[in-house]
Order: structure tokens, then C-alpha cells, then sequence
């Protein structure tokens, strides 16, 4: 009795990446948007790192994390999207209908998410390669940028996943998706934090999670292997993890529930 | 493992609202048997249907499908269950092809055997030519029958359907009718459909349950339904609408053991013997100086019956709040 998780797990995430590449629409304008970033603020605003508080620092890796996470989170909100287009297309109540493994139901299109993430956040390092970015740590520090960007968006994908579990509604998963907004701008995402200059948006880049996922990003790219500076990104990530993955396997017992 | 259905005084109450949607509903349907629930918008069907399927929990009751405790063996149920909801559920940026192969692939067969099952089922819901392109494109009707398929994919004990033909023009209705039938009688599905129509029911089930405001409230075979009511209907609408219900009364008193009921413009009478008894009206009703617009003697269809049920049902109710 009961099915293969891994099997329905594999059968959901191809499945999810299918319709993915079939609705180019659904990542291509956020990949635009975040290679925009790039090139924008790199092409506006890169003087600004004659400053002195930039330490020499080149404006392209400062700025290419802001790209990053806006991938990222694009990536990982396309999680949601399934999930809300199964419910709205009676597809989820199908799948509920199989003997399918309820868990596998939920992780296809998550770990399906991920990856559309991985993807974009190549995409992005990439373009960046182009534009000449130079990396202190080399190969190693791209990686750790990459399992950062991973970390941030499944964060993101759980609190996606949750609201579209719990809404069932386009609108609201699409409404839900605003928080992208305050998450990548409140934070110190043109300059660093000794030169934001009104004290509410210090007080904004203090509390956002975003701002210490840019800045361990930052040090990889531009510092170096400076331990505790890295670490910041991970600890935030354990800890917005931790609650919108609760919040997504709460909304999905509840989704899958017969109550 | 059986094809049975066994249901005992199934409750569901949802807490929003505080609605009762299915009040202390008992039935069984034999292996083999084509079974109809027949009943208006917001009956409690599909609430049943949701319940024997395993998508909601019963508040109270037992049910038992294909030999399995839907609340105690959820699994063991989709096993053996093929389940049509009134909405259907296929993903729009999948070809058929592909939908029927997931689905085949989810119940277990290997990716081969997935592909012959997918052509198989392709055949009989007639969507080979559609098969390879997307069902974002299928029309409604197409959707349905590849709904059917789907639901067809790990030869079911017992086929569930909510309400599989409303919004179908009559030639898909017909292509449904007619695979339900070959279904039940050539492989032996068990079937069970909720409808509105009563036609429906009237030509494919074997037994049919009204069911009503949460509540069976008459089981039997179309024909035994039918001869529950007598033999006859007369209908006959007055020229003066006023009259109606004074109408019914004084008719009520006059006729013992007919069934007289009042319906928007109309008055039905259930009688035994159909010509002499409409001559009968017609003559206390000129007596009374009730002029008739139109009168009419047929045979009594489900619709008819369904009307009385329910109209008795409602009266009764009335009754006992006055």
C-alpha cells in the first residue's frame, strides 16, 4: 500500500517543469526585469563606488546580488503559481483523487521552482561574467553565492507555496508576490548601510532578512572567505526558513486535508 | 476488494455556516449496479460523492467503498475508484496524450504500459486525433471526455460521477450516456452518478435515490418510482390564478386518496383511473364555477415524481410550523 514518494515526487517535478517551459511567460519577464537591475545600475550608478565607503569595491559585484535575489525570488514564487493553477484547474482535487503521495503533490512543484531558480541564477552570474565580473573567491564564492540565492528563494517558495495553499486564488498568490518590493529595495540594496541616509529606511534594512543575504553575498564576491560576515546570510535564511516552511506544510496539511 | 458501496447514516455538517449538507443519509449499491442520485442544486450530492471519494471527512457515519473504510483506508479506496467531479481537473498546458500517460503513471504502471493504456483510452473517448495537442485547446466537451478517460485510467471497481453531463450539448451527452452503459454492462463497473436530469437517471440507472435538502427521501427502481405515484397525471392550469389555491383545497376535500398538489400556475393530480377521474375535476370544478384554461392526462415522468416528493416534503415541513 501507499505509492513511492520519490517516484510521484520525480512524476510531479517533471511534470511541473513541462508546463513551466510551456508558459515562457511565466519566468521570462522576471529574468528581463532582474538582467535590467544589472545593467541598469551598473551602467547608472557605478560611480558611486569611487566613494570612499566602497573600499575600491567594484559597483558591478555590489550590485549583482540585487539581481540575484530578484531572480530568485521570481523563481521561487513560480512555485506558487503552479499550486494555484492546479487548484483553480481542478487539477490538485485530481491529484488528491490518486493514491499519489500527498507530500509529493506539494514538493513537485516547489522542487520544480528551485529549479527554475538555479537556472536564473546561472543566467544572471553569467550575464554578469559578460559585463566583466571578477570574483575574489573565484569558483568557490559563486557557488556559495548560488547555495545562498537557493536557500533565500526556498524561503521565499515556502511562503508562496503557502499562500497559494491557503488561498487558492490567483489574485491573492499574485498580491502576495508584493512583498518582492520592500524585501529587495528596504534594504541596502544601491549603497551600503553606512551611506543610506534617511534613518527609516536604516531602520528597514535593519529588520529586512533581504539585507544580510546582499551582504553575505557581498563579502564572497567582493571581501573574501570572511567567516562570520558569510554567515549572516545562512542564519537568516535558517530563520525565515524555518517559519514560511512551517507556514507552507501547515497550509498543505490543511490543503490536503479532509476536515 | 469488492464493487460494493455501503453507507450508514452518513452525516457531514461544515462548520461554516453551520450547514448540515447531508443528514443521516444510509444506501447500498451492489457490484454491478448502475446507481443514480437524483436531486436539485445544493442537495447534498456532491457533498456524498466528496465523502465516498476521499477528498472530505463524514462528521458522523460510516462508509465503506470497494470493500474499504473511506475514512480509515483512504488509499486503499483511490486504488479502486475512478472519480468524475463536476468540475474537471486536467492541467491546460498538457497534451491528452500526456494527462492520460501522467495519470496512468501516478496509479502505478510503467512508463510502456502507461503509453498503451493512454492509446487505449484515447480510442474509446474518441480523442486520437486531439490526442498530441494541448488541452488548453480541447472545448468543453473534449475536456469532459478526457476527464472520463482519466478517471478510467486504473479500470475502477466503482465509477463515481458528479454530475458528468451538465453543460454538454446532447451529442456529448450521448457519447458519455452510452460509454457509462457499455462500461457497466460489458466490463461491470459500478457506477454511481448524481444528475439533475432526470432523464438521465431515468435511462441509465438501475436504482435511483431522490435526495433532497441532505436527505434520501425515496429509493427505487425508475419503474417503482414511477408506480409509487399512480398511474396518471392530470395538469391543469386555471383562467384565474387567484382561485388556484382555494382551487386545491376544495379539491383535496372533495377527491380522498388523490394526491392534489400546488405548483406556481399549475395544479397536479396523481390519479388511478386517468380519463374517468379528469372528467370528474372538470365536473367539480364547473360545479364550483373554477373555469379551466388547460387540462391534460399523461403518464407520470420523473420530473412528476421528483415534484411531488419534494412538494410533499416542503408541505410537510409547512405543516408542522404552523
Amino acid at each position: 500500500m501507499g505509492n513511492n514518494l520519490w517516484k510521484d515526487t520525480w512524476l510531479m517535478t517533471v511534470r511541473n517543469i513541462k508546463t513551466t517551459l510551456r508558459n515562457p511567460f511565466s519566468f521570462i519577464p522576471n529574468l528581463i526585469i532582474s538582467a535590467f537591475f544589472l545593467l541598469v545600475y551598473e551602467g547608472g550608478l557605478s560611480g558611486i563606488s569611487q566613494l570612499p565607503t566602497f573600499e575600491g569595491a567594484n559597483y558591478l559585484a555590489f550590485i549583482l546580488p540585487v539581481s540575484i535575489v530578484s531572480a530568485a525570488i521570481g523563481g521561487a514564487g513560480g512555485a506558487g503559481q503552479s499550486i494555484v493553477k492546479d487548484i483553480e484547474n481542478g487539477f490538485f482535487s485530481r491529484l488528491l483523487l490518486t493514491p499519489a503521495s500527498r507530500l509529493a503533490i506539494v514538493l513537485g512543484p516547489i522542487i520544480a521552482g528551485m529549479l527554475q531558480l538555479v537556472v536564473q541564477t546561472l543566467l544572471i552570474i553569467g550575464i554578469a561574467f559578460l559585463l566583466g565580473l571578477e570574483v575574489v573567491t573565484g569558483f568557490g564564492g559563486i557557488l556559495f553565492v548560488l547555495l545562498i540565492a537557493v536557500g533565500w528563494g526556498l524561503a521565499f517558495a515556502g511562503y508562496s507555496a503557502g499562500v497559494a495553499l491557503r488561498t487558492g486564488n490567483a489574485q491573492a498568490a499574485q498580491a502576495g508576490t508584493f512583498i518582492f518590493f520592500p524585501l529587495i529595495f528596504l534594504s541596502t540594496t544601491f549603497v551600503p548601510y553606512e551611506l543610506i541616509e534617511a534613518q527609516w529606511l536604516k531602520i528597514a534594512a535593519t529588520i529586512n532578512p533581504t539585507t544580510y543575504i546582499f551582504e553575505s553575498m557581498r563579502t564572497a564576491l567582493i571581501d573574501g572567505w570572511v567567516f562570520w560576515d558569510l554567515m549572516q546570510g545562512v542564519f537568516a535564511i535558517v530563520i525565515v526558513c524555518t517559519i514560511t516552511i512551517t507556514f507552507a506544510a501547515i497550509s498543505a496539511k490543511k490543503a490536503v486535508s479532509r476536515g | 476488494m469488492n464493487g460494493k458501496i455501503v453507507v450508514e447514516h452518513l452525516t457531514k455538517t461544515f462548520k461554516k455556516g453551520n450547514v448540515q449538507a447531508v443528514k443521516d443519509v444510509s444506501f447500498e449499491v451492489e457490484e454491478g449496479e448502475f446507481f443514480a442520485f437524483l436531486g436539485p442544486n445544493g442537495a447534498g450530492k456532491s457533498t456524498t460523492v466528496q465523502i465516498l471519494t476521499t477528498l472530505i471527512n463524514a462528521t458522523s457515519g460510516k462508509a465503506e467503498v470497494a470493500g474499504h473504510d473511506v475514512i480509515r483506508e483512504p488509499e486503499k479506496v483511490r486504488r479502486y475508484i475512478g472519480v468524475a467531479l463536476q468540475e474537471t481537473g486536467v492541467d491546460p498546458d498538457l497534451t491528452g496524450r500526456e494527462m492520460i500517460e501522467l495519470q496512468a503513471n501516478i496509479f502505478g504502471f510503467r512508463k510502456e504500459e502507461g503509453k498503451k493504456r493512454a492509446q487505449e483510452l484515447l480510442e474509446i473517448v474518441q480523442l486520437t486525433e486531439a490526442a498530441e495537442r494541448r488541452i488548453g485547446n480541447y472545448s468543453g466537451g473534449m475536456r469532459r471526455r478526457l476527464d472520463l478517460a482519466l478517471t478510467l485510467v486504473n479500470e475502477p471497481k466503482i465509477l463515481f460521477l458528479d454530475e458528468p453531463t451538465t453543460g454538454l450539448d446532447p451529442s456529448n451527452r450521448m457519447a458519455i450516456w452510452e460509454e457509462l452503459r457499455r462500461l457497466n454492462e460489458e466490463v461491470g463497473t459500478t457506477i454511481f452518478l448524481t444528475t439533475q436530469y432526470l432523464e438521465e437517471a431515468d435511462s441509465l440507472a438501475h436504482r435511483i435515490s431522490i435526495i433532497n435538502d441532505g436527505e434520501i427521501v425515496a429509493t427505487g427502481t425508475p419503474k417503482e418510482l414511477k408506480a409509487q405515484i399512480g398511474n396518471d397525471l392530470i395538469t391543469l392550469t386555471l383562467k384565474n390564478e387567484k382561485q388556484q389555491s382555494e382551487a386545491v383545497e376544495y379539491l383535496r376535500g372533495q377527491m380522498a386518496g388523490v394526491d392534489v398538489i400546488n405548483r406556481q400556475n399549475k395544479v397536479l393530480i396523481y390519479v388511478e383511473e386517468g380519463t374517468k377521474q379528469l372528467l370528474e375535476v372538470v365536473r367539480l370544478f364547473d360545479q364550483e364555477g373554477y373555469e379551466i384554461e388547460d387540462i391534460q392526462l399523461s403518464s407520470p415522468t420523473l420530473d412528476d415524481i421528483f415534484l411531488k416528493i419534494t412538494s410533499e416534503k416542503k408541505e410537510g415541513v409547512r405543516a408542522v410550523g404552523e
